[in-house]
């Protein structure tokens, strides 16, 4: 079977809590393929399991049946220790409610990922200017969270998700907490990125905004796949 | 930038890091104190013992303590004087007879023990003169003149001029008696040593045993404790035929005593700890609960769990360093003080201190040979109680932390 051209390949993945006493089917059979540099939407209605599925193909749970392949690598097969290694090299991952660590700067946020590769001082230098002049907040490199708002640290938890130069981004619910103007300024961060890095983004929304700025859009109904419209090149839908 | 963390995380919640390391400082501060105050305590029963009671070495004939048999008294006195005399480790040096015998008063009778002592040498081997509470020390030109102890006065109920007679059996197997009047009172800061020994002047006791001027011991007090072991064996050496010992063997119960109280110094330095440790573990637990999310994250986002307690090890080391500076600077500035002034019991346990032989006036010592061992105590119970919170932390998943 040809796996290997995708970054995110996942089989037959269910995750279902309760198994022994009343079964609930978080995700359910569900297959997924994503290729480099997609900027992919995950949508449904809240306990759809679009956080359980981005969750699954973070590593950050293990699945009940199905195999995940990240890269070519089957990630359900790592043992955990295996498994933060892999994220650490592979994936950026952007949380809902921006999850800086506080009692960093933001410079040092973004650049505690690369600490923890290993990057040398020089090349982590040169990637946090170079990422904080992508999000636009050279100003405030040295600001601690606190000091930022909810629209900035979450640009800044952008830029931290790219430091490490991953596979991909995963995002969940990245405009939960904005308003307008900041999931907007996110949006533009992100579509920029992708474009620019060609980095693919993976994340879940029901944000309308969020929604109509993705080239790709899954609909989640109770844990599996129920559309999957594509806008580009050319706009494919696949109904399930 | 683990370490610059766990620094910084530490001052996230001011008023509880504060609150832990001024526990720590407490902990250390009471460890400190209490091995300062065993320390002070047993150097200066030591010294008591040296100075007021046994001196650093006693030189007797290898029988005479089997009974205390009169008869057995060091026969070359002179020769025996000598050779002490020209040690010049040597500080004061005093003779003694001595014999077990009976007091009695009008109203009662107990068992001492007599010492028969030449004044000037012993008001400088045992301090007798300064122990002295009521009357003189002996008048060269009176006869019959006693000091006996106030615990022992309290006990036959006899006041400063009061007669008493003291019976003994001499070299003939003779019982012999003679009456006595009390000079003076003294009190030493040993109870059952003031209760037994009673003072005579060398020369009549001696009439009394039929030894005229013999003695059966020789009390040596040196320049310097460390000159103990040396002395000791040079004297031994030189007399072969006599029993030269030190006052550890004299006083063997002293020496376990000093001993023992390490063990439980540290033993009381332990609970305390114990107490402490739970404070650390409280302190830390809340640390990482209010940050599951944080860790979870952390872990998330490829942190191993490793650094994870690596940074929870150093949290806990900084706060134990915070704390560990103040304790010991605290414990040092209150042992200055009280080494100078001194720690007044009397009030409190002046019956019970001198029952077992201690001074009500302490002077406390900080323990500085110690302190690396309560420093280790001290950090390595810091560093054992974040275990359980750092495990804690290691066992946190991601998915569920990320959920809080």
């Amino acid at each position: 079977m040809e796996k290997s051209k995708a970054i995110i390949d996942a089989h037959n993945v269910s995750k279902i809590y309760n198994p022994e006493t009343i079964p609930v089917y978080a995700v359910n059979n569900v297959h997924l393929h994503i290729d480099e540099g997609e900027f992919t939407a995950l949508v449904g209605p809240s306990g759809s399991g679009k956080t359980t599925l981005l969750n699954l193909i973070g590593g950050l749970d293990k699945t009940d049946s199905g195999n995940i392949y990240i890269n070519g690598i089957d990630i359900t097969r790592l043992s955990a220790g295996e498994l933060i290694n892999f994220r650490l090299m592979n994936i950026g991952f952007v949380f809902q409610s921006f999850n800086l660590i506080p009692v960093l700067t933001a410079r040092e946020n973004v650049e505690f990922i690369m600490l923890l590769q290993g990057t040398d001082k020089k090349a982590r230098q040169q990637r946090v200017q170079q990422l904080f002049r992508e999000i636009g907040l050279e100003d405030k490199i040295d600001s601690r969270p606190a000091q930022l708002s909810g629209g900035q640290q979450q640009r800044v938890a952008v830029a931290r998700a790219l430091a490490s130069k991953p596979r991909f981004v995963l995002a969940d619910e990245p405009t939960a907490n904005l308003d307008s103007k900041s999931a907007a300024n996110l949006l533009d961060v992100m579509e920029l990125l992708n474009r620019e890095e060609k980095m693919t983004f993976l994340f879940s929304t029901h944000d309308q905004r969020v929604i109509e700025r993705a080239r790709r859009v899954i609909t989640l109904v109770d844990g599996a796949i129920a559309s999957d419209v594509s806008a580009t090149p050319v706009l494919q839908t696949t109904e399930r | 930038m683990i370490i610059q963390m766990a620094w910084r995380n530490i001052w996230r919640n001011k008023a509880r890091s504060i609150i832990i390391m001024i526990s720590i400082a407490i902990g250390l501060f009471a460890g400190v104190a209490v091995l300062s105050l065993y320390k002070g305590m047993m150097k200066s029963r030591i010294a008591t013992v040296v100075n007021a009671e046994i001196g650093h070495l006693q030189i007797h004939d290898t029988n005479f303590k089997k009974d205390y048999e009169p008869e057995f008294f060091i026969a070359d006195s002179q020769y025996v004087h000598g050779i002490i005399k020209k040690l010049p480790e040597v500080k004061v040096s005093a003779v003694r007879s001595i014999a077990n015998g009976m007091l009695a008063t009008p109203t009662g009778s107990t068992g001492v023990k007599i010492n028969g002592v030449v004044p000037e040498q012993e008001y400088q081997v045992s301090q007798l003169k300064q122990k002295i509470k009521e009357g003189k020390e002996f008048d060269p030109g009176k006869k019959n003149e006693i000091l006996i102890g106030k615990k022992l006065a309290d006990k036959m109920k006899l006041k400063l001029g009061s007669k008493l007679v003291l019976t003994l059996t001499d070299t003939a197997s003779e019982i012999v008696s003679g009456a006595f009047k009390i000079a003076a009172i003294y009190q030493s800061d040993n109870a059952p040593l003031d209760e037994r020994n009673v003072y005579i002047e060398i020369d009549e006791l001696n009439d009394l045993l039929g030894t005229p001027h013999r003695f059966h011991e020789i009390a040596i007090v040196l320049k310097q404790d460390k000159y103990l072991d040396e002395v000791r064996g040079h004297l031994q050496k030189q007399l072969p035929e006599y029993q030269v010992e030190t006052w550890i063997d004299i006083s063997p119960e002293m020496n376990l005593m000093v001993k023992t109280t390490d063990q439980y110094s540290y033993i009381i330095i332990i609970i305390i700890m114990i107490a402490l440790a739970f404070g650390i573990i409280n302190t830390m637990l809340m640390a990482i609960l209010e940050r599951t999310r944080e860790i979870g994250m952390m872990v998330a986002l490829g942190t191993s769990r490793l650094r994870v307690f690596v940074l929870i090890l150093f949290e806990t080391f900084f706060l134990t360093l915070g704390g560990v500076p103040v304790g010991i600077l605290s414990a040092w500035g209150a042992i200055q003080y009280f080494q100078k002034n001194g720690l007044d019991l009397s009030s409190d346990s002046e019956e019970m201190m001198r029952s077992f032989g201690f001074s009500t006036m302490i002077y406390p010592e900080f323990p500085a040979e110690q302190l690396a061992g309560v420093l280790f105590i001290v950090v390595g119970t810091a560093l054992v109680s974040c275990l359980f919170p750092a495990i804690k932390a290691l066992r946190l998943k991601p998915v569920e932390a990320l959920r809080r």
